[in-house]
C-alpha cells in the first residue's frame, strides 16, 4: 500500500540531508513499527508523507496505492487515505473540537465524491466512538487541544483517526508523554482500527508501546536510512541492548 | 503647507532669542536642521504628538527658572569605577572632567569637530535626527542639532575598560543649556555610556547613536531631581546587523521631562532594549515618547517603562513600534505601566502597533491601577508596617524595568535611587 | 456556546440563510434593482435641507434643526486622522435624496407591489410576510408570521420602507417605526432626545448627517418592558450616485430590554458611495440594550474600485445606574471604514461592551474601535476586537478609554488582537488610555501575529484545503466575538467570514 523507495530528504532552509535513501513497504493489514535514536529522521519521514512545509525531496519516491504522495498538497494526502497523529497536537483557540471534527470528515467525504454526514448521523457517530476512548462530552466541547492534557492530546489524535477512517495511519510517537493507564487507552483505540484495508506505521522511540500494540514488521532506523528490518523481536533486542549494539553490527 | 500664524510666531521668537554658534565642519547640517525647524515650527499644545504633554515651556524664548536643589546625597555612580565628562549648566568643565583618553574610545568635544574639516563626526551630526523626522516631526530635535553649544563626540572602536560618565551639574537658576552627542560604536566594540545629573533648569539634549554590526552599547541614565527643572531629550538610535543596544531611564521628579527615544533596527538580527522607570511626586509630568522602527528581518525589540505616580503627578507613554514591510519574523514587545498611589494622579498612555508585515510576533500592554491591596493585607499581616509594605510592593513594581540593566552594580545604584527616593517621599 | 448546540442549532433555525451566504463565492449582495427613483437635484444646500425635511413632511422645529445643523457643516473640516485613504470626496456630487416611485402610494396586495422591491426583499433573505409589510401591503400586519419574530424596519437608498410587526410591538408599548414617522407622530420623544447623545456639531459626518438624514429607524421601549422580539433594520443603498444618510435613535427607559439587528449591503458599483450614518442609543436606569451589526456593504473589487465609504457615528449614553450597552460587530464590508461605537458611562454602575471583528480584505481599510468614557463610579467596560488583514488591506483598531476623576472604583478590559494573512497587508493598534483615578483599573492588551502555519497544517493533513483551514482558524480567532452576537447572526456572520477570506490565501 505505501511504498517509499530512495527517499532523500533535507530542510528547505539549511543545507542538511535528513534522509538519505529511504526504503520501506508497507502493506495493507499489516502494522510496522520504525524505532531509532534521537535525531534519526523518524519524525521527518512522517512529516514528509504528510506534506508539511520545509522539507525538500531531494530524490526518491512515495506512493500510497500507486500514487505519487510527494505530488499532493496535505488535504489530497488526508482525502487519499493518510493519517499523522501528530507528537504534538496543535492547539487552536475558540474552535470546537467537534466543529473541527466534523469540517474534516465532510471535507474529505467531499474529495472523495460522497456525500457529506448530517449532523445528527456525525454526532451519532461522535458519541459512539468518544465513549470507547474514555472522551466525554467536555472535551469534544473544548476548544481543539487546548488546554488538553498530554494523554487527553493523543486520544484526542485517536478519536480523529477512527472518525477519518484513514487507510494508512502514520503514529508519530503516540506513546510520548504518555502514563501506562493512558497508553493502553490509545493502544487499544489503535487496536480496534486494525484491520485488512489498513496499514500501520508506527514511530516510537521505545518498545514497551509495541508491547500495546503489536508490529508485525519493525525497522531500526539510523541517521536517515532503515538499517535493520525484522520481526517483533528486534524490538525487544533494542530494549534489552539499546540502538548502539544494533549500529555497531550495521557499521 | 504654511504654518499656522501662531505656530510662526512661537518658532521665530525662539529663533530669535538664539544664536547658532560657529559651525565648522557641521555648518550644513546644522542650517539643514534650521530650515526643517521653519518648516515643522516649533510644537505646539495642539499637535497630537503633543496631546498629552503641554511643550511651552520647553519651547518659550527665556527657560523658566529653576532653583538648585542640595540634596544632600552623593551623585549617582559616585562609586563606580568609569571616566567622568562633566558639564555645569550645559559648559563642559575640563578640571572637574577626567583625563578623556582611554583604551578602545576616542572622546572630542563638539568644538573641537567643529573647527576641523574633516571628522568622522562630520557624517554623522544631526543625520539621525534627520531621519528620525519622519513620520513623525520632532521639531525641538532639530532645534538642538542647529543651534547646540556643547557635547562630545564618542567614537568606540574597542571595549573600553569602564564606563563613560557624562555628568551634568545644574548651577545657576536660569541656565538653558542644550547639548549634542553623537556616539559611534564600530563592529564588535561594546561600551557603557552613563548620563547623570539636571544639567540646567531647562534642558535640550540630544544625542545620536549609530552602531555597527556587531556593536554593543549599554546605555544607563538618570535624570537629576532638581524639582523644577525641565528637560526634552531625543535619542535616535541605528542599529546594524546582530548589534545590540539597551538603555534605561529614570526619572525621579523635575517638573517636566520629556524624553523621545527613536530606535530604528536597520540590519538583520538585532536587538534593543529601551525600558524606563520614572517616580513623580507632587507637580510632575513626565512624558516617555518611543518610536521603534523594525526595518530588518529577525530583529527583537522590547519596551518598558514602569511609572509610580502621587500628589498629583501625571505620567505619559507614546510608544510605538512600527513593523516595515519585509521585516519579517520581528518580535516586538512593549509594555507599560502605572501604579497611582493616589486618587490625583494619572496616566495617559498611547501605546501603538503599526505592521506591514506577516510572520512577526507583536504585543504590547498597558495597564494602570493603585497597589494591590491583597499583596498589601498579606505583607502587613507579616508584620510589615503599611509605609515599609507599600514601598516594597512598589519597589517590586518597578523591578520589571530595572532588570532591563545588565549590569548588577548599575542595577544597584538605580535601586538605591529608587529606594532613596521612596524613604523621603512615603 | 457549546459546538453541540451549534450544530444542532444549525440543523433548525436559520438553514436557510446559511446555504444562502455558503452558495456564493463573491459578494453575494452585489445586485441592483431597477427600480424607478425619484432624486432631489444633486448637491447639498439649504433648499436640498428643507426639501428632505418638506418631503418628510417635517415640523418647522426639525427643518430648523436641520438647518443649523448644515450652517455649522459648511464651517467643518473633514477630519483626516483616521489610517484611511481616499480620493476627497465632493459632497456635491452626491444625491442626498432617492426613494423608490412606488412608495408614493400605498398598494393593496402583494401583486400590486413593485416586484423588483419585492425581489430585493427576497434576495435580503427577508421573509415573504416582512415582505408584504416592508412593501406596504395593506393588512400584512395581521396576518400570522411564520417562525421566529424579528421585527424588521427597511431603509431603502434613503427612506424606511415599511417596519413589520407594529401592531404586536405596539401591544407591548414598544414603538418601532421610521425615524421620519416618529417625528410626525411621537414629536416629544424626538424633541427630548435627538441629538443629546451625538450633539449636532459633534463631528464632520455626524453633523452633514443631522442635516440631511433622509431617514432611519426609532425605537422607544417604555419602562420595564422586555422588548418581545428582536428588532432589526435592513439599510440598503440602491441607486447610484447616491449617499445614504439615515439617523437611528434608540431609547431604553428605565428598567427595559431590547436587542436590536443591523443588517447593510450595497450593490456592487464601481464608483464609491457614501455612507455616514448616526445612531443613538439612551440607556436609562436598569435598562439594557443589546446592538448588532453586520456591516456587508459593497467592499470595492479585488482591485479596490468602487465600494462604499462607511462613516458612521454611533453612541450609547449610559444615562441612568446599572444602565448596560453592548456594541457588537461583524465589520466585513465597505470600502472604507470609519466608525467608533463608543459609550458613555455615566450612570453609578453602568457598563460598556464592545466585540468587534473587522475583516479587510483585497483593498480594504478599516478604522474602527471604540470610545469608553468612564464618568460614574463603579462603572464596568470590555473592549474585545479581534482584526483579521488579508491581500492589501489596512486594519486599524483605534480606541479610547477614559478615567474620569470621578469613576472611583471602575474597571476595563481591552483585548485587541490582530491576525496578517499575507505579507502586503497591514495591521495597526491605535489605542489611547487616560486614567484620573486611582481606585480604577485599566488592562489593555493587544497582540499582532499571523495565522499559525501549524494550525493550517494540522487541519489540512485532517483533509481541509487551505482556504477551508483558514476560515477555520481565524473563525476560532473571532470566537470570543461571535458569541457575543444573537444567534443566528452569528451563523451568517461565521459565513461571511469565510467569504470575506476568500482569494486571500494561495
Amino acid at each position: 500500500m505505501l511504498e517509499i523507495k530512495n527517499l532523500h530528504v533535507q530542510l528547505e532552509e539549511e543545507d542538511k540531508q535528513i534522509l538519505k535513501g529511504v526504503d520501506l513497504k508497507v502493506e495493507a493489514g499489516k502494522v510496522h513499527a520504525i524505532m531509532g535514536p534521537n535525531g534519526s529522521g523518524k519524525s521527518t519521514l512522517s512529516y514528509v508523507l504528510s506534506g508539511r512545509d520545509g522539507y525538500e525531496v531531494t530524490e526518491g519516491s512515495a506512493t500510497l496505492d500507486g500514487e505519487d504522495l510527494l505530488e499532493m498538497e496535505p488535504e489530497e494526502r488526508a482525502a487519499a487515505g493518510v493519517f499523522l497523529a501528530f507528537q504534538y497536537p496543535v492547539e487552536i483557540p475558540g474552535v470546537g473540537n467537534m466543529t473541527f471534527l466534523r469540517t474534516a470528515v465532510n471535507a474529505q467525504r467531499k474529495a472523495r465524491g460522497e456525500e457529506e454526514l448530517s449532523a445528527a448521523d456525525f454526532l451519532k457517530l461522535v458519541r459512539e466512538k468518544a465513549k470507547s476512548l474514555k472522551i466525554d462530552a467536555d472535551m469534544l466541547k473544548r476548544p481543539v487541544n487546548v488546554g488538553f492534557s498530554g494523554g487527553e492530546k493523543k486520544r484526542n489524535e485517536i478519536l480523529q483517526m477512527a472518525m477519518l477512517e484513514p487507510k494508512m495511519c502514520i503514529l508519530d510517537e503516540t506513546d510520548s508523554g504518555l502514563d501506562v493507564d493512558a497508553m493502553k487507552l490509545v493502544s487499544e483505540g489503535v487496536n480496534a482500527l486494525r484491520d485488512e484495508g489498513r496499514g500501520f506505521l508506527v514511530i516510537t522511540h521505545y518498545q514497551r508501546l509495541l508491547d500495546h500494540i503489536k508490529p508485525d514488521v519493525v525497522h531500526i532506523m539510523a541517521d536517515g536510512r532503515i538499517v535493520k528490518s525484522g520481526g517483533p523481536e528486534l524490538a525487544l533486542e533494542v530494549e534489552n541492548n539499546g540502538y548502539s549494539d544494533i549500529l555497531a553490527e550495521v557499521n | 503647507m504654511a504654518l499656522p500664524q501662531a505656530k510662526q510666531t512661537a518658532t521665530e521668537e525662539r529663533l530669535a532669542s538664539l544664536t547658532m554658534p560657529d559651525p565648522g565642519c557641521t555648518k550644513a547640517a546644522r542650517q539643514g536642521a534650521l530650515a526643517r525647524v521653519r518648516e515643522m515650527g516649533l510644537p505646539s499644545r495642539r499637535d497630537e504628538y503633543w496631546k498629552y504633554t503641554r511643550p511651552d515651556t520647553l519651547v518659550s524664548a527665556d527657560a523658566p527658572k529653576a532653583a538648585i536643589f542640595e540634596s544632600g546625597e552623593p551623585m549617582v555612580f559616585n562609586d563606580v569605577d568609569r571616566l567622568q565628562i562633566v558639564f555645569v549648566d550645559g559648559v563642559f568643565d575640563a578640571e572637574a572632567s577626567d583625563d578623556l583618553s582611554l583604551e578602545g574610545v576616542k572622546i572630542d568635544r563638539l568644538e573641537d569637530i567643529c573647527c576641523k574639516d574633516i571628522h568622522w563626526a562630520k557624517d554623522l551630526y544631526g543625520k539621525l535626527e534627520e531621519r528620525g523626522q519622519t513620520p513623525v516631526q520632532r521639531p525641538l530635535a532639530a532645534l538642538n542639532t542647529a543651534f547646540a553649544t556643547d557635547g562630545v563626540a564618542i567614537h568606540v572602536t574597542g571595549k573600553p575598560s569602564k564606563p563613560i560618565n557624562l555628568v551634568y551639574r545644574h548651577e545657576s537658576e536660569d541656565s538653558d543649556a542644550i547639548l549634542h552627542h553623537v556616539i559611534r560604536v564600530e563592529s564588535d566594540a561594546e561600551a557603557t555610556i552613563l548620563e547623570a545629573g539636571p544639567a540646567a533648569s531647562r534642558f535640550n539634549k540630544c544625542m545620536e547613536i549609530d552602531i555597527a554590526d556587531n556593536g554593543t552599547l549599554h546605555h544607563v541614565r538618570a535624570q537629576g531631581r532638581d524639582h523644577e527643572r525641565r528637560a526634552v531629550t531625543h535619542m535616535f538610535t541605528r542599529l546594524g546587523q546582530e548589534s545590540t543596544y539597551k538603555s534605561f531611564t529614570l526619572t525621579a521628579n523635575g517638573v517636566l521631562t520629556r524624553n523621545e527615544q527613536v530606535v530604528e533596527l536597520t540590519g538583520d538580527d538585532a536587538v534593543a532594549h529601551v525600558a524606563g522607570a520614572c517616580v513623580g511626586d507632587g507637580d510632575f509630568h513626565h512624558d516617555d515618547t518611543v518610536f521603534v522602527t523594525h526595518d530588518a528581518v529577525n530583529c527583537e525589540s522590547r519596551q518598558v517603562f514602569k511609572k509610580v505616580l502621587r500628589n498629583g503627578a501625571t505620567g505619559v507613554f507614546q510608544g510605538k513600534i512600527l513593523v516595515k514591510e519585509g521585516a519579517q519574523k520581528t518580535d516586538g514587545y512593549q509594555i507599560s505601566q502605572s501604579l497611582l498611589l493616589d486618587d490625583d494622579s494619572q496616566f495617559l498612555a498611547k501605546p501603538e502597533l503599526e505592521i506591514y508585515a506577516d510572520d512577526v510576533a507583536c504585543s504590547h500592554g498597558s495597564t494602570s491601577g493603585a497597589i494591590d491591596e491583597t499583596a498589601l493585607f498579606y505583607l502587613r499581616s507579616r508584620g510589615v508596617p503599611t509605609k515599609d509594605a507599600t514601598n516594597m510592593l512598589t519597589l517590586a513594581f518597578l523591578a520589571e524595568a530595572v532588570d532591563e540593566i545588565e549590569d548588577e552594580t548599575l542595577a544597584e545604584e538605580i535601586v538605591t535611587r529608587l529606594e532613596g527616593w521612596l524613604s523621603r517621599h512615603s | 456556546m457549546a459546538a453541540l448546540d451549534q450544530t444542532q442549532v444549525k440543523e433548525g433555525v436559520d438553514q436557510e440563510t446559511v446555504d444562502a451566504v455558503r452558495e456564493v463565492s463573491t459578494y453575494k449582495y452585489g445586485w441592483e434593482t431597477e427600480i424607478e427613483m425619484e432624486y432631489a437635484p444633486k448637491g447639498v444646500n439649504p433648499d436640498i435641507v428643507r426639501l428632505i425635511s418638506e418631503k418628510n413632511e417635517e415640523p418647522e422645529w426639525m427643518t430648523e434643526w436641520r438647518l443649523s445643523a448644515f450652517e455649522r457643516w459648511t464651517k467643518m473640516e473633514e477630519p483626516k486622522w483616521a489610517m484611511v485613504n481616499y480620493p476627497e470626496i465632493d459632497f456635491q456630487d452626491q444625491y442626498y435624496y432617492a426613494r423608490p416611485k412606488s412608495m408614493e402610494e400605498k398598494p393593496k396586495s402583494l401583486d400590486e407591489v413593485d416586484p423588483k422591491l419585492l425581489a430585493t426583499y427576497e434576495k435580503l433573505g427577508i421573509p415573504l410576510k416582512e415582505q408584504m409589510i416592508l412593501a406596504g401591503v395593506e393588512g400584512a400586519e395581521d396576518m400570522p408570521a411564520e417562525g421566529r419574530k424579528v421585527a424588521v424596519d427597511a431603509v431603502f437608498d434613503s427612506v424606511s420602507v415599511g417596519t413589520t410587526f407594529q401592531a404586536e410591538l405596539k401591544k407591548a408599548g414598544v414603538i418601532f417605526c421610521s425615524i421620519s414617522e416618529a417625528i410626525k407622530e411621537h414629536p416629544e420623544l424626538v424633541k427630548k432626545y435627538l441629538g443629546t447623545v451625538v450633539p449636532v456639531s459633534d463631528n464632520f459626518y455626524a453633523t452633514l448627517n443631522s442635516a440631511v438624514f433622509s431617514d432611519g429607524s426609532f425605537v422607544y421601549i417604555p419602562p420595564g418592558v422586555r422588548c418581545p422580539m428582536e428588532l432589526s433594520t435592513y439599510f440598503r443603498i440602491n441607486a447610484e450616485n447616491t449617499g445614504q444618510f439615515e439617523r437611528t435613535l434608540i431609547i431604553a427607559d428605565k428598567g427595559s430590554y431590547v436587542s436590536y439587528l443591523e443588517g447593510c449591503t450595497a450593490p456592487q458599483r464601481d464608483t464609491a458611495q457614501l455612507h455616514a450614518a448616526v445612531v443613538e442609543i439612551i440607556v436609562e436606569e436598569d435598562a439594557e440594550v443589546k446592538y448588532s451589526t453586520v456591516q456587508n456593504w459593497f467592499p470595492g473589487d479585488e482591485n479596490g474600485k468602487g465600494g462604499i465609504y462607511n462613516f458612521v457615528t454611533k453612541r450609547a449614553d449610559c444615562r441612568g445606574d446599572r444602565s448596560k450597552v453592548m456594541w457588537t460587530q461583524v465589520e466585513t464590508g465597505s470600502a472604507v471604514t470609519w466608525k467608533y461605537p463608543s459609550c458613555i458611562l455615566r450612570g453609578e454602575e453602568s457598563q460598556g461592551e464592545f466585540y468587534s471583528i473587522a475583516i479587510a480584505n483585497n483593498y480594504q481599510q478599516a478604522d474602527t474601535g471604540t470610545k469608553m468614557v468612564h464618568l460614574g463610579k463603579n462603572t464596568k467596560s470590555r473592549i474585545v476586537s479581534k482584526g483579521i488583514s488579508a491581500g492589501k488591506a489596512q486594519n486599524t483598531y483605534r480606541g479610547l478609554v477614559s478615567m474620569h476623576p470621578k469613576a472611583k472604583d471602575s474597571r476595563n478590559y481591552t483585548q485587541c488582537d490582530s491576525l496578517l494573512i499575507g505579507d502586503k497587508c497591514g495591521a495597526h493598534t491605535v489605542p489611547y488610555i487616560e486614567v484620573k483615578n486611582n481606585s480604577s483599573r485599566v488592562e489593555h492588551e493587544a497582540t499582532t501575529s499571523k495565522v499559525d502555519d501549524d494550525q493550517l497544517f494540522y487541519c489540512r493533513q485532517r483533509g481541509m484545503d487551505e482556504e477551508e483551514a483558514v476560515a477555520l482558524v481565524v473563525n476560532g480567532f473571532c470566537k470570543d466575538v461571535l458569541q457575543a452576537l444573537p444567534m443566528e447572526f452569528a451563523m451568517e456572520a461565521q459565513q461571511l467570514v469565510a467569504i470575506s477570506l476568500e482569494g486571500s490565501v494561495g
